[in-house]
C-alpha cells in the first residue's frame, strides 16, 4: 500500500515539475529568450544564446572554435542539431531540457534513498532517523526557483548537472564503471567535475558490490582513473574528429576557464577581479585562484574521508562559489545535495543568516545590474558588490555545513555533548 | 661635343613625353542646398622600369620606396571626414570609389606567398605609411586587419600569375581624425607640391571646414594593349562645401540673419504677407560665388608639369549660367555635354573664376535653383544601432534600391573584436510597402562570407552577397553582444564609446560602384576605473573569509564550552588585571581610613 502512494507521489512531483516547466515555457513564449540573457543564468560556457551560435556556425561549414562567441564542448553540437530549428520548434527543446532536469532529479532521488548522507561505510550519524526522503530532495531540486530559471533558459549546465549526479548514484548504487564514464562526461562538458574524482572514487570504494570487490584502494581508485581517463580521452578524440582534426577547441572551451579571457559579468568573483586587475599580476591571479579551487579537494576528502558523500555537496557548494564562470545552476545544485542533509540542520547554526542574504542577493541582483547596464544610474560596483554578498552568503552555507558535518561526526565519540554549546580550538 | 649635344637634343624630347605622363584637374559641381563639390584629382604615370629602377621623377620618392619594401603591388588609402548626403547630392564623385569610411581606410595587393609573410609585410608597410603621413596608421594591427573575399577587386592590371601570389589586406581606423597634418604630406607627394596649379588651392582651413571631404591615393600598375606597363599614382581630393559658410569673411565668421527686404519668400504659402510674413527660401536662391571665396585664395596659374591637353578647370553647370574667367583663361564648351564648361590657363597667371547669380523675378519670387540636377544613386544606404542598454544590441541596415533595376552587391563589415555577434540572428527583411514583400531572407543574401572575430586577436568580418529587388527597401538586421574588457584596453574617454568602421557596400549590378555609410559608435558597459585595489582588496578578502572560516572548521577540534582550557597567555593578562584591581583597592581602602583629603593620605604613605 504505501509502496504505490509513494509511487503515485513521485509520480506527481515529476510530472508536476515537468508541467510546471511545460506551461512556463508555453504560455510565455518570450521568457525562455529573456532568461537566455541573464547573466545569472548563461555564463559564457553555458550559455543557450551561443550554443545556438555554435550550432548555426557548425550547419554552415565554419568552425565555431575559430571564433569568440562558442566556449561549449563539441559533441553538444551534433545532438543540438539532431533537434528540431529552435526558432521553429522551440518545443523540442524544451522537452530536452525538461527530460534532463527529470534525470536529474531522479539522481537525486536515488542518492537520497540510498542513505548514503546519514550512513556510510565507516560512518553512522545519530541523528539519520530524521534524514529527508527521497521525494522530498527531488521535490526540493525540482521546484526550486533556480533550477527552474536555469531550465528555461536552457543553460547548458544542465548537463554538467545531470552527469554529476548520474556520476555519484552510479557510485552510490555499487557501478564504479558507470561512475566514472557520467563523471567523464560532466568534465568533458565543463572540466571543473574533474576534480570531484577524489571523493567520488572514494565513495565507489566504499560502496562496490560484493559480487565483483577491490579490496585494494590503490588498485581500485587507478582503474578508476584509468576508465575516467580512457572515457575523457575517448570523447577528446570524438571531438577532434568531429570539429573537423583541430584541437582549436580544447583553447576555446577549456582554455577560457583557464585564462578568463572573456570578462562577461556573472554571479562569482572572478569577472571583475580580472578586468581590474594589473595585467602584470593576471597570470599570478590566475594561477593563485585556480589553486585555490582546487586545493580543497585534497583537504576535505582527507579530513572527511568516512563521508565521501559530504565531500562531494560540499566541494560543489564550493565550486558554485568559486569557479570561473559560476552561475545559480550551480547554486541549485549545491542545494539540492544540501536537501540530503536536512538531519544536520538542527545544529547548522547560520542558516537564517545565510539564506536572507541568499535571498537579499537573489532580489537585488538583477535590480542593481539593470541599473548598471540599462538605467545608468548605477555603475559596476553596484553588481559587483552584490555578487560579493551573493558569494559570502553561500560560503557561509558551505562552511556551516562542514561544521554540522563534522559536529554530527564528533558527537558520536562524546554523545553527551548533544545539543551543548561547543568551541573549537 | 657635337655627339654629346644630339644626345641632349635626343633626351630632351623623350622626357617632354614622359612629363606629359602627368595631368591635373578641379571639377566644380554646385549642388543643392548651397552645397559645392570640389573634386581635384591629380594623376602621374611612371613606366614600371623607371620604378624598379628607383628613377623616380613624378612618382615620389618616399613612397615608392615605402611600396617597394613592403612588396606592395596595388595600394588604396583613403583618408575621409564628415558624410555623403546622398538623398540631397545623389550619386558620389568617382561612383564612390575614391572614398573611404570615416577616419582612415587602407587596402592594399602586397606580394606574399604564405599568410604569414602578408602580415609581416602589411606592418611593415603600415608602420611606414603613418610616418610618411602623420596617421595613425601603425595602430591597424590584426584586430583591425580583414581579408576581404568578394568586396575589392584589384583596379590595376596584374599578370594572373603575380596575382596568384598576391594577398590583399583591409584596414580601418574609425576613431582616426583626419587634419592639416595629413595634408601637407598629401601635397608634398605631387610634382608642384601645391605651390602651381589647381593644388594651390587646397587650404587646411577650407578643406576640413568642408561638410564631406575625402582624401584619396591609388597606385596601380596598368598596362595598356600596346606599350610598357606604367605604375600610375592618383591622387584625389573631393570636397563638399558650404558655399554660405565659405563666404563667410575671416574677420566676422558668424552667421546673422538676412535683413527683411533681402529675404526670399515662398509666395505660395497661405500665410504670406509682403513686408510681414515670410516662408524663406533661402535654400532654393542659386549660388553666386568666386573661386577665391570659396577656397580662401586664388589659383595659382598651372603645374608646368602637366599635360596641356587636359584642362584644369571644369565646371557642371547649366549652360543658361554665366561664369566669368579671370583675363587670359580660354573657355572650353562641349557639343556633347553642354553642362559642362572647362578652362585652359595660363602657366604664369593667377586664375579665378566668378559665377554670378541666376536672376531672381521681380516680384522676389525664387528662380530655378540652375544647377545641374544630381543623378539619383543606385542604392541608398545607412545603417544604426537598434536596442538600448550596454549588455545586447542589434545592428540594422536600411538599403533601398530606388531604380528599376535589381541591385546586386556586396555588403561588407569589419567590426571589433568586443562586438560579439551573433550570426544565426542575421536576418533580412523586405519593407512592408514595397512591391515584392514576399520575398524571403534566402532570395535577398545570396551568399555569406563570415570569419568571426577572435577575442584580442581579429575582428569580426562578414560579407554578404546580397540582391535587392527594383523600388524595394531591404532591413538588414542582426544582434550582437556587447563585451567588457579589462579596464587597460579602455581608452581614456572610455565614455566616449568605441567607433565602428563604416560597412563597405560594392555593387556588382548594373553598374560598380561604391557606398560606404557612416561610422558608428558602440557604448559599452564600463567598469568603475577609480578603483582596481579596492576590488583587488575586497575580493580578497571575501575568497579569504570564506577558506578561513573553514580551514578554521576542518583542523580545530571540538570541545564543549565549558572545557575550554585556559590559555596561558590569558591567564597572565587576567592575573595582571587581578593584582591591579586589589592594588587600587588597598590604595583607596588606606585613604579611606586616614580621612578626609587625598593629601594626608600621601603624607601617611610618605611616613610609612
Amino acid at each position: 500500500m504505501s509502496t504505490t502512494v509513494t509511487l503515485q507521489s513521485k509520480v506527481g512531483v515529476f510530472a508536476g515539475a515537468a508541467l510546471l516547466r511545460l506551461v512556463l515555457f508555453a504560455a510565455f513564449p518570450s521568457l525562455p529568450d529573456l532568461l537566455t540573457g541573464r547573466v545569472e543564468i548563461s555564463t559564457p560556457v553555458t550559455s543557450f544564446k551561443r550554443l545556438q551560435e555554435g550550432l548555426f556556425l557548425y550547419n554552415h561549414n565554419v568552425s565555431p572554435y575559430d571564433g569568440g562567441v562558442f566556449h561549449q564542448a563539441p559533441l553538444l553540437l551534433p545532438l543540438f542539431s539532431l533537434l528540431p530549428d529552435v526558432k521553429n520548434w522551440p518545443i523540442f527543446t524544451a522537452l530536452l531540457y525538461i527530460l534532463v532536469d527529470l534525470l536529474s532529479a531522479y539522481a537525486l532521488l536515488v542518492i537520497a534513498d540510498s542513505g548514503e548522507a546519514g550512513q556510510s561505510k565507516h560512518f553512522t550519524s545519530p541523528r539519520r532517523a530524521k534524514r529527508s526522503s527521497g521525494l522530498l530532495v527531488a521535490a526540493a531540486f525540482l521546484f526550486n526557483p533556480y533550477t527552474i530559471a536555469s531550465c528555461i533558459g536552457r543553460s547548458t549546465s544542465a548537463f554538467t548537472n545531470c552527469a554529476i549526479l548520474f556520476a555519484i548514484a552510479k557510485a552510490l548504487s555499487g557501478s564504479p564503471f558507470n561512475s566514472m564514464v557520467a563523471i567523464s562526461f560532466a568534465s568533458y562538458l565543463s572540466m571543473y567535475p574533474i576534480l570531484l574524482l577524489p571523493p567520488l572514487v572514494l565513495l565507489a570504494y566504499d560502496r562496490q558490490s560484493d559480487k565483483r570487490r577491490i579490496d585494494s584502494a590503490v588498485q581500485f581508485s587507478l582503474r578508476a582513473i584509468l576508465i575516467a581517463a580512457t572515457c575523457i580521452s575517448l570523447l577528446l578524440a570524438m571531438s577532434f574528429a568531429l570539429t573537423g582534426n583541430s584541437w582549436d577547441f580544447l583553447a576555446r572551451t577549456y582554455g577560457i576557464q583557464l585564462t578568463l579571457s572573456d570578462l562577461t559579468p556573472t554571479v562569482g568573483l572572478w569577472w571583475y577581479f580580472f578586468i581590474e586587475i594589473f595585467d602584470s599580476f593576471r597570470a599570478f591571479f590566475l594561477a593563485v585562484f585556480w589553486l585555490h579551487l582546487v586545493i580543497y579537494v585534497g583537504g576535505l576528502s582527507i579530513r572527511l574521508r568516512t563521508q565521501p558523500l559530504a565531500v562531494l555537496t560540499i566541494l560543489l557548494g564550493i565550486f558554485a562559489v568559486f569557479k570561473p564562470y559560476p552561475s545559480i545552476s550551480d547554486t541549485s545544485l549545491f542545494l539540492a545535495m544540501l536537501a540530503l542533509y536536512r538531519h544536520l540542520y538542527p545544529i547548522m547554526r547560520y542558516t537564517y543568516v545565510a539564506s536572507a542574504t541568499m535571498l537579499y542577493a537573489t532580489f537585488l541582483g538583477p535590480a542593481f545590474y539593470h541599473l548598471w547596464i540599462y538605467a545608468g544610474s548605477g555603475n559596476a560596483n553596484f553588481f559587483y558588490a552584490i555578487t560579493l554578498v551573493w558569494s559570502l552568503g553561500q560560503s557561509l552555507f558551505v562552511s556551516d555545513l562542514t561544521f554540522a558535518v563534522l559536529r554530527d561526526e564528533w558527537e558520536v565519540e562524546r554523545p553527551d555533548m548533544v545539543g551543548k554549546e561547543i568551541r573549537q580550538i | 661635343m657635337r655627339s654629346l649635344l644630339s644626345l641632349l637634343l635626343l633626351i630632351v624630347p623623350s622626357v617632354l613625353v614622359s612629363a606629359a605622363d602627368y595631368h591635373e584637374q578641379l571639377n566644380l559641381r554646385p549642388l543643392p542646398l548651397s552645397a559645392l563639390l570640389a573634386s581635384f584629382n591629380f594623376r602621374a604615370n611612371t613606366s614600371l622600369a623607371d620604378f624598379e629602377a628607383h628613377n623616380f621623377r613624378l612618382f615620389p620618392r618616399s613612397l615608392g620606396q615605402i611600396l617597394q619594401y613592403a612588396g606592395t603591388r596595388e595600394l588604396h588609402l583613403r583618408f575621409t571626414l564628415g558624410r555623403w548626403d546622398a538623398e540631397s547630392w545623389g550619386t558620389r564623385p568617382w561612383d564612390g570609389t575614391r572614398e573611404g569610411g570615416t577616419g582612415v581606410e587602407l587596402w592594399a595587393w602586397l606580394d606574399a606567398e604564405t599568410d604569414e609573410e602578408a602580415d609581416e609585410k602589411w606592418l611593415t608597410l603600415t608602420n611606414a605609411l603613418s610616418g610618411l603621413f602623420c596617421a595613425s596608421l601603425n595602430f591597424i594591427d590584426g584586430t583591425r586587419t580583414i581579408r576581404p573575399v568578394l568586396s575589392f577587386q584589384p583596379e590595376g592590371d596584374h599578370p594572373n600569375s603575380t596575382l596568384q601570389s598576391t594577398r590583399l589586406l583591409h584596414g580601418v581606423l574609425p576613431h582616426e581624425v583626419v587634419c592639416t597634418e595629413n595634408l601637407t604630406p598629401f601635397l608634398k607627394m605631387l610634382p608642384c607640391k601645391g605651390k602651381a596649379g589647381i593644388a594651390s588651392l587646397l587650404d587646411g582651413h577650407k578643406l576640413f571646414d568642408a561638410s564631406f571631404q575625402s582624401m584619396a591615393i591609388d597606385v596601380r600598375p596598368i598596362c595598356p594593349s600596346e606599350g610598357e606597363c606604367v605604375l600610375q599614382l592618383e591622387q584625389t581630393v573631393d570636397m563638399v562645401l558650404d558655399v554660405d559658410r565659405s563666404k563667410r569673411p575671416h574677420d566676422n565668421p558668424i552667421p546673422r540673419p538676412p535683413p527683411g527686404h533681402d529675404l526670399i519668400c515662398d509666395t505660395t504659402k497661405p500665410y504670406h504677407q509682403p513686408g510681414d510674413a515670410c516662408y524663406p527660401v533661402d535654400h532654393l536662391r542659386g549660388q553666386d560665388w568666386t573661386l577665391s571665396q570659396i577656397f580662401g585664395r586664388t589659383m595659382k596659374g598651372t603645374c608646368p608639369l602637366t599635360d596641356a591637353e587636359v584642362p584644369p578647370v571644369c565646371v557642371h553647370i547649366p549652360p543658361t549660367r554665366d561664369i566669368f574667367a579671370s583675363e587670359g583663361a580660354h573657355e572650353i564648351k562641349y557639343s556633347d555635354n553642354d553642362s559642362m564648361r572647362c578652362y585652359q590657363i595660363d602657366q604664369q597667371q593667377e586664375f579665378t573664376l566668378i559665377l554670378t547669380n541666376t536672376e531672381s523675378t521681380a516680384d522676389g519670387v525664387a528662380g530655378p535653383l540652375g544647377i545641374v540636377k544630381p543623378e539619383t544613386p543606385v542604392l541608398y544606404a545607412e545603417r544604426s544601432f537598434t536596442g538600448h542598454g550596454q549588455e545586447h544590441g542589434g545592428v540594422q541596415a536600411i538599403l533601398t534600391n530606388p531604380g528599376d533595376d535589381p541591385v546586386e552587391f556586396v555588403y561588407m563589415e569589419s567590426l571589433p573584436w568586443f562586438m560579439r555577434v551573433y550570426l544565426h540572428t542575421l536576418s533580412a527583411r523586405i519593407s512592408a510597402s514595397s512591391p515584392n514583400v514576399n520575398t524571403s531572407s534566402a532570395d535577398i543574401i545570396k551568399e555569406i562570407y563570415y570569419r568571426p572575430a577572435l577575442d584580442r586577436a581579429r575582428g569580426t568580418q562578414l560579407e554578404l552577397l546580397v540582391s535587392i529587388p527594383p523600388h524595394c527597401t531591404v532591413f538588414l538586421t542582426y544582434d550582437f553582444e556587447k563585451s567588457i574588457l579589462r579596464y587597460t584596453e579602455y581608452p581614456p574617454d572610455a565614455n566616449r564609446g568605441f567607433d565602428v568602421a563604416a560597412a563597405v557596400i560594392t555593387t556588382l549590378e548594373p553598374k560598380v560602384m561604391n557606398i560606404r555609410t557612416t561610422s558608428l559608435l558602440l557604448y559599452l558597459p564600463t567598469p568603475d576605473f577609480s578603483m582596481p585595489y579596492n576590488v583587488i582588496i575586497f575580493t580578497s578578502t571575501t575568497i579569504a573569509l570564506a577558506f578561513g572560516g573553514l580551514y578554521n572548521i576542518l583542523v580545530r577540534r571540538m570541545v564543549g564550552a565549558n572545557e575550554v582550557p585556559r590559555a596561558a597567555f590569558k591567564d597572565k593578562v587576567l592575573g595582571f588585571i587581578e593584582k591591579l584591581k586589589k592594588k587600587r583597592a588597598a590604595v583607596s581602602a588606606a585613604a579611606a581610613s586616614a580621612g578626609g583629603s587625598a593629601r594626608p593620605a600621601v603624607a601617611n604613605t610618605e611616613a610609612k
